[in-house]
C-alpha cells in the first residue's frame, strides 16, 4: 500500500515538481479520498458541498458512482477530470469535495 | 403559418454552426463553451414554409442553475416553438442525453440531430440511429453541422414532427420508489389546484420542486403561496428522507436515475466502441502536457508571445505600403483639390484620419487570424483553465476567464461583448468586479494606438513591448479587481466548474470567416462611425477660423520673406526645381516655419483647440500636450479616433501633404513627445474611460452608477498612473 502524504508533506522542491507530474498517489483502494489528491481512474464516491453546485456537476455527469479519469497530474490546485467522454476541470474547493476511491 | 424552432443543447455541442449554416448568419462561433448567452433568431424559407430558427444559449439541464439555463427554459416555455432540435455531440453521446431527458420530461415536441457523427467515428463510436429514435420514440438525424451534411433531413424532420405535435406531455421516467411516490403526490395536488399547469407540466413543475429549482419555487410562491408551502413540506420530508438513507439530495437521485435511464437506452445496441472506452485520446494527451502546473504556463506564455512576434512582423510590409498608399492618395487630392475646406477636410480629416486606422487593418487581420486559432483549436479554453488559478488570487472567478480573452486579453478584442459575456458568472459581485476590469485590456481599437507608438518609439522591440503592454493591462486589471473585491464588491468566492472542449484541427475556411468578420467590423467602424466623428473633430479644429487681422499678419510675413529674396528664387520654388539653390532652399525653409506657425495657431484657435489648451494646465503633468488631449478626448467616444485625431492634428499643420511623414514619424520628431511621454500616453489611453458604446453596455448589464464609476474611477487611475510615469520618467533623464 502506497504511504498517504497530505499537501503538507511536501517538504522540499523535489517532492513539489515530482507531484506537478503526477507522480505522487493516491490514497489506497477502498479508501475515500478528496479527488484532488488522487490520479489516473477513479469511481466518486459522495459529492459534498453546496447542494446547487452539487446538482451542477450532476448535470455535467460528475455524480457519486461514476468512473472518472483524472487527466492533469496531482497539483493541489485545479483538476482536469475525464467523465462520460466530456473533460470537466474543477477548482480546488470543489475538487476537495468529491471523494473517490482509486480502480 | 410561421414555424418556430428553437436550436438547443449542451455548450460546444455545435448550435451556433448549424444556426449559421441554416440561416447563412455569422453569428460568432468557438471552440469553447458559453460563447452564446442570448438567444439569436434567424429566418430561413423552405418550400411555401416560413420558419423562424432560434439558437439558444448552451445548457448541460433545464434546472435554473445559470443564466443561460433559465435564458432557453424561459424562451421555450414562454414562447412554445412549434418543435425544439436538440442539438447532441455523437462522440459524447451520455452526458448529452442527459439534457435530452429534461426535454423529454417538459414535453416539448423534439428532433435529435446527432451532430459530429464523424468526430464519433474517427473515435471508433458507431451509433445505431435508427435503435435510438424507436427506444425514445422521438426523431433522430445524423448531421455534421460544419459541412452542412444531414441539415436538409433534419429540417424535414423538424417540419414532421411540428405538424403532428400535439399539447405538451411529460414523459416519466422512474426515479426510485421514494421518490416516484412523492412526485404522484406532488402531481396529484398540482394538477387538482391547477398549479402553473398554463406554463409548465404537472409532472415537470414536481420534478423541479424535488430539484429544489430557485425559479420555480419562487414562482409557486407568487402563484399560490399555500400551495407552494405545502409542496414544498412534502418535498422538504423526502429530502430529509434521502439525506438519512442514501447520504444525498433528491437532485443528485435524480441525476443518477436520469443517468441509468440513458444508460439502459445506450446498452440495447444503440453505441458500440471500436476502441477500449477507457483509453485517453490524443486531446487528453495534450492536455498533460499543455496544462500541467509547470510546463503549461511558459508554454501558454511562449504562444502569446509568438502570436506577437509573427503578427509584428508579417504585418510590417503590408501596413508600411498601405501608410505609403494613403499617403500618396493625400498627395493627389492635395495636387487636384483647389485650395479651401474641401480640400483641407478631405486630406486632413478623411484620408489622415481614416486613413490613418484602416493603415493598421493587415496587422490587426494577422492577430484576429492567430486568435481564431487559438480559438478554433480550443487551447483558448485551456488558457482559461490555467489562468483560473491566478484569477482566485484577485477575487475573480475561473468563468471570469473568458470575458477578458474575449475583450482583448489577447489583445484585439471588443470590451462589448466582453461586458455582455459576464452573464455567465452566478455571484452578483464577482460579476462587477470583472464587468468593471474588462474594459482595461487592449481591445481592437487601442491596438492601433499601441502599434503607433511602439512603431514610433520603440521599433527595436515591437513584440516585446507589445507583449509587455498586453502583461501590463492583466496586472492592472487584476489588481483594480482585487481592489474592488477587498472593498465595494467584497463578498465569498464561488466554485469552478467548466468543461473543456476537445482540441479540434481549425478549418482554413472556419479561420477565414472569424477572421474576415472581425476583419470586417473594424473596416465598417472605421467607414462609418469614425469617419463620422473624425469629421467633426476635423471641424472642432477648423472652426472658427483665424481671425483676419492675424491672418494678415502671417500674410505681411510671408510677404517679406519673399521680398527679401529676388523673383527668381521664388520662381524656382514655384518650379518644384530639384535640387534647390541655397537660396531658395532658405526661402522655403523660411515660408514653411511661417505656414507651420499659422496652421498651428489656427488649431490653437479653433474649439478643439481652445479645449486641448484649456486642459494642457493640468494633463502637462502627464506630459500631454493641447494636440495630444484633443485626441484623448476623442477618445472618449471610440479609442479607433485617438489614431485618426491625432493624424489629423498633425497634418493640419503639414506644408506638403504628398511628402509628408508617416504619423509616428511626426510623432518622433515632435518636441513634445519622446519615450517617457509615449509610455505615460499609452498607460492612460489603455486604462482610462471606456469607450461610449462600452459605458452604454455596462450600464445596462448592471446600472448607470456603475457605468459612471468607471468613467471616473479609470480616468482618474489612468491620469494618477500617467503622471507617475512622466514624472518619474523625468527625474531619471529617462526620455
Amino acid at each position: 500500500m502506497r504511504r498517504k502524504r497530505g499537501k503538507n508533506s511536501d517538504c522540499c522542491l523535489s517532492d513539489r515538481v515530482r507531484g506537478c507530474f503526477g507522480r505522487r498517489g493516491c490514497a489506497a483502494k477502498n479508501i475515500h479520498s478528496p479527488l484532488r489528491n488522487c490520479r489516473g481512474r477513479v469511481r466518486v464516491c459522495k459529492v459534498n458541498g453546496d447542494r446547487k453546485v452539487c446538482a451542477k456537476m450532476a448535470s455535467m455527469g460528475l455524480y457519486p458512482g461514476v468512473e472518472a479519469d483524472i487527466i492533469c497530474a496531482e497539483n493541489n490546485s485545479q483538476c482536469l477530470v475525464k467523465v462520460n467522454g466530456g473533460t470537466i476541470s474543477l477548482d480546488p474547493a470543489t475538487s476537495e469535495n468529491i471523494l473517490v476511491t482509486n480502480l | 403559418m410561421q414555424l418556430k424552432i428553437a436550436l438547443a443543447g449542451n455548450p460546444n455541442a455545435g448550435k451556433t454552426t448549424l444556426f449559421n449554416q441554416l440561416t447563412g448568419a455569422r453569428q460568432h462561433v468557438g471552440n469553447y463553451p458559453g460563447i452564446t448567452v442570448d438567444q439569436k433568431e434567424g429566418c430561413i424559407i423552405r418550400g411555401e414554409q416560413k420558419i423562424t430558427i432560434t439558437d439558444l444559449p448552451g445548457t448541460y439541464s433545464m434546472t435554473a442553475y445559470s443564466v443561460e439555463e433559465l435564458v432557453a427554459r424561459d424562451y421555450l416555455v414562454n414562447e412554445r416553438p412549434d418543435v425544439v432540435i436538440d442539438i447532441v455531440d455523437s462522440s459524447n453521446l451520455e452526458r448529452n442525453l442527459y439534457l435530452t431527458c429534461q426535454f423529454l420530461e417538459l414535453g416539448v415536441p423534439l428532433v435529435i440531430a446527432l451532430n459530429m457523427i464523424d468526430v464519433a467515428k474517427d473515435r471508433g463510436i458507431e451509433i445505431k440511429v435508427d435503435q435510438l429514435s424507436r427506444l425514445l420514440n422521438v426523431p433522430v438525424i445524423p448531421i455534421i453541422a460544419r459541412s452542412g451534411f444531414g441539415q436538409d433531413d433534419l429540417i424535414e424532420a423538424a417540419i414532421l414532427t411540428a405538424s403532428q405535435a400535439g399539447p405538451w406531455i411529460s414523459r416519466e421516467i422512474s426515479y426510485g420508489k421514494d421518490l416516484d411516490t412523492t412526485l404522484d403526490t406532488l402531481v396529484t395536488e398540482i394538477t387538482e389546484n391547477s398549479f402553473m399547469t398554463d406554463t409548465y407540466p404537472p409532472r415537470y413543475t414536481a420534478i423541479k420542486y424535488l430539484e429544489n429549482d430557485e425559479q420555480i419555487l419562487e414562482k409557486g410562491q407568487e402563484n399560490n403561496a399555500d400551495l407552494a408551502g405545502s409542496l414544498e413540506q412534502t418535498v422538504a420530508s423526502v429530502a430529509d428522507h434521502t439525506l438519512k438513507t442514501l447520504d444525498v439530495y433528491p437532485e443528485a437521485v435524480i441525476a443518477d436515475q436520469r443517468y441509468g435511464y440513458i444508460k439502459s437506452i445506450i446498452r440495447q445496441g444503440v453505441e458500440t466502441h471500436r476502441f477500449d472506452t477507457d483509453r485517453l485520446y490524443t486531446s487528453d494527451k495534450m492536455d498533460k502536457v499543455l496544462t500541467n502546473r509547470l510546463i503549461g504556463p511558459i508554454i501558454m506564455l511562449l504562444i502569446l508571445f509568438g502570436l506577437y512576434h509573427l503578427t509584428f512582423n508579417l504585418s510590417e510590409l503590408p501596413v508600411a505600403q498601405l501608410e505609403s498608399f494613403f499617403g500618396w492618395l493625400g498627395g493627389i487630392v492635395d495636387k487636384t483639390l483647389p485650395d479651401g475646406l474641401i480640400k483641407s477636410m478631405i486630406t486632413s480629416g478623411v484620408i489622415d484620419g481614416v486613413g490613418g486606422i484602416l493603415g493598421f487593418v493587415p496587422l490587426i487581420m494577422f492577430m484576429f487570424f492567430g486568435i481564431a486559432v487559438l480559438e478554433d483549436s480550443g487551447y483558448l479554453a485551456r488558457v482559461a483553465f490555467m489562468m483560473d488559478r491566478v484569477f482566485r488570487i484577485f477575487g475573480l472567478h475561473g468563468s471570469s476567464v473568458m470575458p477578458f480573452i474575449v475583450s482583448g486579453g489577447i489583445a484585439g478584442g471588443c470590451a462589448v461583448p466582453g461586458v455582455m459575456a459576464t452573464r455567465t458568472l452566478r455571484s452578483p459581485k464577482e460579476r462587477m468586479a470583472t464587468l468593471l476590469t474588462v474594459p482595461f485590456m487592449n481591445c481592437g481599437a487601442k491596438l492601433p494606438v499601441l502599434a503607433l507608438l511602439i512603431g514610433a518609439f520603440f521599433h527595436e522591440n515591437k513584440a516585446l513591448y507589445m507583449f509587455l503592454f498586453t502583461m501590463l493591462a492583466w496586472v492592472v486589471a487584476l489588481l483594480t479587481a482585487k481592489l474592488l473585491r477587498s472593498t465595494v464588491l467584497r463578498g465569498d468566492p464561488t466554485p469552478f466548474i467548466m468543461e473543456l472542449p476537445p482540441y479540434r484541427y481549425p478549418t482554413i475556411r472556419g479561420l477565414l470567416i472569424h477572421t474576415w468578420e472581425r476583419t470586417y467590423q473594424y473596416i465598417k467602424k472605421a467607414g462609418t462611425v469614425i469617419l463620422g466623428i473624425s469629421i467633426l473633430l476635423w471641424a472642432l479644429m477648423t472652426f472658427p477660423g483665424l481671425d483676419n487681422e492675424k491672418v494678415k499678419n502671417f500674410d505681411q510675413q510671408r510677404q517679406q520673406a519673399i521680398t527679401s529674396f529676388s523673383s527668381e528664387v521664388m520662381e524656382e520654388i514655384n518650379l518644384k526645381a530639384k535640387p534647390l539653390s541655397e537660396e531658395a532652399g532658405t526661402l522655403s525653409e523660411k515660408l514653411s516655419t511661417i505656414n507651420n506657425a499659422e496652421a498651428e495657431a489656427t488649431l490653437r484657435y479653433s474649439i478643439a483647440g481652445r479645449i486641448g489648451g484649456a486642459m494642457e494646465s493640468v494633463t502637462r503633468f502627464a506630459g500631454f500636450d493641447w494636440r495630444t488631449n484633443i485626441a484623448l478626448l476623442g477618445g472618449f467616444a471610440a479609442k479607433e479616433v485617438i489614431v485618426s485625431t491625432l493624424g489629423t492634428a498633425y497634418s493640419m499643420g503639414e506644408v506638403d501633404v504628398g511628402e509628408s511623414d508617416s504619423l509616428g514619424q511626426k510623432l518622433k520628431n515632435d518636441s513634445h513627445w519622446n519615450r517617457v511621454v509615449a509610455v505615460a500616453a499609452l498607460v492612460f489611453i489603455m486604462f482610462y474611460a471606456p469607450c461610449f458604446i462600452t459605458v452604454v453596455c455596462i450600464a445596462k448589464e448592471s446600472s448607470w452608477n456603475w457605468a459612471f464609476f468607471s468613467i471616473g474611477f479609470n480616468t482618474f487611475f489612468a491620469f494618477l498612473s500617467a503622471v507617475a510615469i512622466y514624472q518619474i520618467g523625468m527625474f531619471f533623464q529617462l526620455a
